[in-house]
């Protein structure tokens, strides 16, 4: 499993925490999967994205996105936002661990 | 339908038969109503500037539900790019009117309720996203104007919506049917509403358990049977209604306010966002206002530049272009008009992709550049109406010019600058004065401070995310508080006396 940090100038959340409460060597964690943790909710360790979801072409159904492969797990977690959806800073670690294993 | 020709928009408009009132009578040839057309011509150079190549690429969008190219105002922002272009966009329009050109309403509630209703129906199972998506694509296939209705008049302040002693002072549901619901209320201040197609209604406030029956978003055709418009007045509007265009400043451009009533309105399942959902409607208000918050970085700036450069030109004018406190002042008004535009394009830089797929802009920095705009265009007025000089509030009306006798005393005594022709020094007044006191003040003023929420709405949403607890720590590590304190007095250097 791969953390991708942002870089730190504003954060909301304790990363360094958050990324030890993270089930590093964990077999159920498919090999591959990313989170991307960024301190505040600008998101910039995901590109400025609150999700892993990819955009669909113009004009095409939502739907029709590219999905990410089963090795391509990704959690994104932007202050105290994971994938999105508001989530204390208590249970982040948490939270991405059962995404991670989903 | 692809993009419409401004005459097609006017005509669209005509086509309407709205209910608008204004002076006590019922209007029916709007379009052509000298105090109504300006407005009308600021939406009509939204479509334009998208017909021309050299504006295409700020006007112009492709739409993620069509794949075809929309006009900016009905798009859906689908990068960071989108969402700076955006900004832009709005200070190309004011500098191309001078005025509140009043499509970003719209633009503004589709892209809130856009991840709204999504998140709405995730939370809840609803269809509400879909629905959505559905009319928004029915606003870019027709390339129509909508109004983003948000203010109700909300009567006594301290009390919730559904305690008002009138019911009626916040929009809300008073009837539901199997093909749809009734509503009734009023929405205030609404910019261009006049001017719109469509009208988006949203909630205010964030609602309360008690308030449901105001938990309600919907659309509606601008002349849906039962809504009507009271015109609002600006101040010398009705300079409009002379048989000149000197004394007005800015003859063929201005904005629009009116109250949009809604008298008993049916709307059916198929056009209504939000229903009773009151845990969703405080996220709305926020995201409507944060993306309105970013609009003023744009649109506010693009009039400051033509504040200014009338400001410069009547120095010009004046021949006092050359002393060194009107090029400073000059220099001031540039560097607070451009830090309002870094503003806007700040919080579109650090916007979000969210959940939905729709980027929004950074919510933080939208609150402050809001909070700016509140704050610099008064000082740009002022500084406008020091370099501009008395004259511009006490020179003598067109019809004075205009007259046989007192028209060559008034040319003698009003000259200035020798090369300049005294007429067009009395125009370049006229705009400054119609820009800080007269019909467009109302949208470069006042609506600066109450557009989009009023100041005290921003310091609100700024204390929110303003992160202090981080901060504090980076103090107090700075400072070593918390660690032991070991009392060794240090010893000054000793001083060799001579």
């Amino acid at each position: 499993m791969k953390v991708v940090y942002c870089g730190g100038c504003n954060p909301h959340i304790d990363r360094s925490a958050v990324a030890a409460g993270l089930p590093l060597d964990d077999q159920d964690v498919r090999a591959g999967a990313t989170v991307h943790l960024s301190g505040c909710p600008r998101a910039c360790a995901s590109d400025h994205r609150l999700t892993g979801e990819q955009d669909a072409a113009p004009g095409a159904a939502a739907e029709a996105a590219p999905r990410p492969g089963r090795d391509q797990v990704k959690v994104v977690v932007a202050g105290e936002l994971v994938d999105g959806v508001p989530t204390p800073e208590a249970q982040l670690a948490t939270t991405i661990t059962r995404k991670l294993k989903e | 339908m692809t993009l419409r020709t401004p005459e097609e928009f006017i005509q669209s408009l005509a086509d309407l038969h709205l209910q608008i009132y204004l002076f006590g009578e019922k209007i029916d040839d709007y379009v052509n109503h000298p105090i109504i057309r300006p407005s009308i011509n600021c939406i009509a150079m939204t479509y334009e500037l998208a017909a021309q190549p050299e504006y295409e690429s700020l006007m112009l969008a492709t739409s993620h539900l069509s794949g075809k190219r929309v006009n900016r105002f009905t798009h859906i922002h689908q990068s960071t790019d989108d969402l700076s272009k955006k900004v832009k966009m709005q200070r190309l329009l004011g500098q191309k009117t001078g005025s509140c050109f009043q499509r970003c309403v719209g633009m503004d509630a589709i892209n809130a309720l856009y991840s709204v209703t999504y998140e709405t129906d995730q939370a809840k199972g609803t269809d509400y996203h879909a629905r959505f998506k559905k009319y928004v694509q029915y606003l870019q296939d027709h390339d129509l104007v909508a109004d983003g209705a948000m203010t109700d008049p909300k009567g006594d302040r301290s009390l919730p919506p559904h305690q008002q002693p009138d019911p009626d002072m916040y929009l809300h549901i008073v009837e539901k049917r199997d093909d749809g619901i009734v509503v009734r209320g009023a929405k205030a201040h609404q910019t261009g509403a006049c001017n719109s197609h469509e009208i988006i209604v949203m909630p205010t406030v964030a609602m309360r358990e008690g308030d449901e029956d105001y938990a309600v978003s919907f659309s509606c055709p601008a002349n849906a049977e039962g809504v009507y418009y009271i015109y609002g007045r600006q101040s010398c509007d009705t300079r409009k209604l002379e048989d000149n265009a000197l004394d007005v400043g800015n003859a063929n451009f201005g904005g629009q306010e009116a109250l949009m009533v809604f008298d008993d309105v049916f709307v059916p399942w198929d056009r209504v966002y939000m229903c009773g959902e009151i845990e969703f409607s405080g996220a709305l208000v926020e995201r409507f206002a944060g993306f309105h918050r970013q609009s003023y970085g744009g649109c506010k700036v693009g009039v400051g530049d033509v504040l200014i450069g009338a400001a410069a030109t009547a120095a010009d004018m004046n021949g006092a272009a050359k002393a060194s406190h009107i090029k400073d002042k000059l220099i001031e008004m540039t560097h607070l008009n451009e830090t309002l535009f870094s503003c806007g394009l700040a919080c579109s830089y650090e916007g979000v992709r969210m959940p939905a797929g729709n980027f929004q802009i950074d919510m933080l920095l939208a609150n402050v550049c809001k909070q700016n705009v509140t704050r610099f265009p008064y000082e740009i007025a002022r500084l406008a109406e020091d370099i501009a000089g008395g004259l511009m509030v006490t020179m003598p009306s067109a019809q004075d010019l205009a007259d046989e006798k007192i028209g060559p005393i008034v040319e003698k005594f009003l000259v200035g600058q020798c090369d300049t022709p005294v007429i067009d020094r009395l125009r370049i007044l006229r705009l400054v004065e119609n820009l800080t006191l007269g019909t467009a003040a109302v949208g470069y003023r006042t609506e600066s401070m109450h557009g989009a929420g009023s100041p005290q709405a921003q310091r609100i949403m700024i204390a929110r995310q303003s992160n202090i607890n981080h901060k504090k720590e980076l103090a107090k590590a700075l400072a070593g508080v918390g660690k032991p304190w070991q009392n060794k007095a240090k010893v000054p250097t000793a001083v060799q006396a001579d």
